[in-house]
């Protein structure tokens, strides 16, 4: 679409291609990067307080593997966003679209191509939305469900510096793994 | 000087009972503490703890005391205070099941009629300890049915389940 001649690209093409875009805003990578760096932070408490590390012996690999895990745990999130926002929108659109037009039925003065605009702008911002923060809970539920099960079932029999790094490790690791791919 | 001596054996033959029971303890008050093994998840085996102040009417001290414990005998332990004993048995915690246990204690002199019944393997059911302690055993707590790190993994796992279940009706 964007070819030697046409520069600029219009309205609705920008908004299609932020529809599209992998990319996400910062305040959603403000938001990924909070949650990710809270439910990394939580296995230094199960680590600390139940298996008995000490917080600060332990405290440069606390934070090498809260940050590592903060990182792969926002990739999961960002990925898990990007398939789900196509999906929802789709769900949502019949929606969306009845609502908005409802909403703007007696306006006069808007077109309607104003009026298809304000759908696919309103479209984007729900499913945009909702994938953010059901990317969130299953993202975290997921993460959660493998690092206690690493840490206290698969990996229980190994000292607890070991057991924090391979737990930790695999549950973020797989975490981002799963993320990629794009079947149910 | 035969009078005298035939005195002299008078007098021992009547005072002898009174130096032979100079041995026992005479009218024995008894203070106990006891103590069993309440948990079965940091022991590997179950411990029964008697410990008791013994005094005695006649002021005896430090004399050696045998405890009998369902059939099994063991000399009582004296510690560092006077006239305090310490009897303790130990052995698999299914051999020790919960109930009441009769610590029968005895002196040197019953001892050896246990050990003589003992031997011969008649009852010992009808020889007189000195005293007799009881200590309760309540039995031993085994740790929770479910391990809380179990509790915890389904937990997960069933939100995460739940969480799996929706993002397939979402992607469907």
């Amino acid at each position: 679409m964007a070819g030697g001649k046409q520069n600029k690209l219009s309205r609705e093409e920008e908004l299609l291609l932020q529809d599209f875009s992998r990319n996400v805003s910062t305040k959603s990578s403000a938001l990924f990067y909070g949650n990710a760096f809270i439910v990394s932070a939580i296995p230094v408490w199960l680590f600390w307080r139940i298996h008995q590390m000490d917080l600060y012996q332990s405290a440069i690999i606390f934070a090498i593997g809260t940050i590592i895990s903060t990182y792969l745990v926002a990739m999961a999130y960002r990925n898990l966003k990007f398939i789900l926002k196509h999906k929802i929108a789709v769900k949502r659109e019949d929606a969306v679209a009845k609502e908005t037009l409802k909403k703007f039925a007696d306006d006069k003065r808007m077109t309607k191509k104003e009026k298809d605009e304000r759908v696919l702008w309103k479209k984007n911002e729900i499913a945009d939305y909702e994938a953010t923060t059901f990317s969130i809970f299953y993202n975290n539920a997921l993460y959660l469900a493998l690092l206690i099960v690493s840490s206290f079932f698969v990996l229980k029999n190994f000292n607890p510096v070991v057991n924090y790094s391979l737990a930790v490790g695999s549950a973020a690791g797989l975490l981002a793994l799963f993320s990629t791919s794009s079947k149910i | 000087m035969a009078a005298t001596c035939q005195i002299c054996v008078v007098l021992g033959l009547f005072l002898l009972p009174a130096f032979i029971y100079g041995d026992t303890c005479l009218a024995p008050v008894v203070k106990s503490q006891t103590y069993s093994t309440p948990e079965a998840v940091v022991s590997t085996d179950t411990v029964l703890i008697a410990e008791f102040t013994l005094t005695c009417k006649n002021n005896l001290k430090n004399i050696n005391l045998y405890a009998d414990i369902g059939g099994r005998t063991i000399p009582a332990t004296k510690t560092y205070e006077a006239n305090k004993y310490q009897i303790s048995i130990s052995d698999e915690h299914k051999k020790l099941p919960p109930g009441t246990y009769e610590i029968r204690i005895f002196d040197e002199e019953g001892f050896a009629a246990l050990r003589k019944a003992q031997r011969s393997g008649e009852s010992t059911d009808s020889l007189k300890p000195l005293f007799t302690i009881s200590l309760s055993h309540q039995g031993i707590w085994s740790g929770p049915v479910l391990q809380s790190e179990f509790v915890a993994a389904m937990t997960a796992i069933i939100v995460w389940w739940l969480a799996y279940t929706a993002r397939g009706k979402l992607l469907a």
